[in-house]
């Protein structure tokens, strides 16, 4: 079963984002398929070399492990990316991108799909 | 916003149900019982889906949905306690009720096993909800036709 796990928060400030890539992670650890879109604030996440207020884990470490769990499909929204002046070369992890009157296709391709 | 499952075909052949007008569901309650409406979408779902026949394989409660499990909460009178609301759901159809361990003690919902041992003052987990690792709703969204997701924000 492939899994889209759509991630629209702010890497740090609440615990949101941690926990969504939880279960990216353990959805992949259960031999499913999941794959990973960045919307909205959730494209910070990908941000390298952020400051870690202190009570929090570092993103970046658990971006970094998506890979090893053979998490591979990264999306990331073009919208999203110019809301925030970004450029895909600024991210931290090697991603797709997919634009806004797109989404809609991408989510198709999977059985689930899960927002957070 | 609900977060609803995509699946284009709604005539699935693998579907584990005998019944085939009858579908499996697997819930994820990623609200609190504070935010009341999305919270009370969540248990109305779930609730008419068990009423149209089909089966929920189990509702998962994470992030901010763990305070549903609490044992502690009081609620005004006149409001609805979506607490008492799922356990007598679970009671009535033999519904299993599974909250998210991690984000469950870091609320301070814990039962009489994690407060041994993490040597707290008492429990607080509700009678009918249950302590479970993210993987039960790994399994359950490989099991089920269709993941229903009610969230967060």
């Amino acid at each position: 079963m492939s899994c889209l796990i759509t991630l629209s928060h702010a890497p740090y400030g609440s615990q949101v984002a941690k926990e969504s890539l939880d279960v990216a992670l353990v959805l992949s650890a259960f031999e499913q398929q999941p794959a990973v879109l960045f919307v909205d604030e959730g494209v910070l996440q990908l941000l390298p070399g952020s400051q870690i207020p202190s009570p929090h884990k570092h993103i970046g470490k658990i971006l970094s492990a998506l890979e090893m769990y053979d998490i591979n499909e990264l999306w990331v929204e073009q919208e999203s990316l110019d809301q925030f002046g970004l450029a895909i070369d600024d991210l931290s992890q090697t991603v797709n991108v997919v634009t806004r009157i797109h989404l809609g296709q991408l989510c198709a391709q999977y059985h689930q799909h899960l927002v957070f | 916003m609900a977060g609803f499952s995509y699946m284009p075909d709604l005539n699935m052949a693998a579907s584990p149900s005998l019944d085939p007008t009858s579908l499996t569901y697997a819930i994820v309650v990623r609200c609190g019982p504070h935010q009341q409406s999305r919270a009370l979408s969540a248990f109305q779902f779930t609730k008419e889906v068990l009423l149209q026949g089909h089966k929920v394989l189990s509702v998962f409660f994470y992030q901010q949905g763990v305070h549903t499990a609490s044992g502690l909460r009081v609620v005004p009178q006149d409001e609805l306690n979506l607490t008492v609301l799922w356990q007598q759901l679970s009671l009535d159809y033999d519904l299993d009720l599974g909250v998210c361990i991690a984000a469950a003690l870091q609320a301070g919902i814990t039962n009489q096993q994690e407060a041994n041992r993490y040597e707290l003052g008492s429990d607080s987990l509700a009678s009918q909800f249950s302590l479970v690792g993210l993987g039960q709703l790994a399994a359950a969204s490989a099991e089920c036709d269709r993941l229903v997701s009610f969230g967060g924000n």
